[in-house]
């Protein structure tokens, strides 16, 4: 694996950084109601959320494999909260809309919206 | 069930498992859909693929998770866009993201991150700032031959910003500058 760090802050304390990763549960608090008009903000926060939190466990992954340690229990545990409400959010999204898993992405925009 | 991962202009194959599907004047790199639950393991995985083809072509990195039925569904997707697409290749082409976020440590006064924005701005083709709980998160999209001197910009600008813990990662897929405009 490459080492994805290309430069470290001057105390070394990348742990600071990984504190700064939020919830799924706090980004996707404003997620879609049964309002309308608030579907296609919902959709596009949603994705964008998703992005972001893709990029950020790829980071923490590289961050992690540098200090060469695993990851702590509670870190792990973090991980799988943050995981089932993904699910959750992408299966109340599918129920919302009575898609498929695979009409999802297509909905989403797949290659409307790149990643 | 077929994923897709990628747009190149790039005729050269990728390795199995992965391959091209001509979509107009573009490609598409697709490859099997990976089964079982989305896991930090999974998304590496598609990471590290993506940087193996990176490294050799210009590419456009598609949304995590896209898949299509078959060859056919995916160059339909693509075909219609082809110009777009080839134009978004020339715009990330030779180049790498590289993300920057700082912090504030505890118990230090917030620092400038607009001049340490700004002075790295200057060194990239382009650059997004994301919104995110840091003072600053932001891609830079940095000529691959310019890796060098930005990264160097980057440790001289945290010794100038005592008041921030500045954190640079990359070379990364231009995944902020995948979108055409």
């Amino acid at each position: 694996m490459k080492d994805k760090v290309l430069a470290a802050p001057l105390n070394g304390d990348l742990d600071a950084f990984e504190r700064k990763i939020p919830h799924l549960s706090n980004a996707l608090s404003r997620r879609i109601d049964a309002d309308p008009e608030s579907v296609q903000q919902g959709l596009a926060q949603l994705v964008l959320t998703i992005v972001e939190l893709l990029r950020q466990l790829m980071e923490r992954q590289a961050l992690r494999r540098i200090d060469g340690g695993g990851l702590t229990d509670e870190q792990v545990e973090n991980l799988g909260r943050t995981f089932m409400e993904l699910d959750r959010a992408m299966e109340e999204l599918r129920d919302h809309f009575g898609l498929e898993p695979e009409d999802l992405n297509l909905d989403l925009g797949p290659l409307g919206r790149l990643l | 069930m077929i994923e897709l991962l990628a747009i190149t202009d790039d005729p050269v194959a990728p390795p199995p498992p992965l391959r091209l599907v001509p979509a107009g004047p573009v490609a598409v790199v697709v490859g099997p859909a990976p089964e079982g639950e989305v896991d930090a393991e999974a998304l590496w995985d598609r990471e590290s693929l993506l940087e193996d083809l990176v490294d050799e072509r210009a590419l456009l990195p598609i949304r995590y998770g896209t898949r299509v039925e078959d060859d056919a569904a995916a160059a339909a997707a693509v075909v219609p866009r082809g110009a777009e697409l080839a134009a978004a290749l020339e715009r990330v082409r030779g180049a790498v993201e590289v993300s920057v976020r700082a912090i504030t440590p505890e118990g230090e006064e917030a620092g400038d991150v607009g001049a340490v924005h700004a002075r790295l701005s200057g060194l990239a083709r382009e650059h997004a700032r994301h919104d995110g709980p840091e003072p600053l998160r932001a891609a830079y999209l940095v000529d691959r031959a310019g890796v060098d001197v930005f990264v160097a910009a980057v440790r001289e600008l945290q010794q100038e910003h005592r008041g921030l813990s500045i954190l640079c990662t990359g070379p990364w897929p231009p995944y902020s500058f995948a979108e055409p405009r």
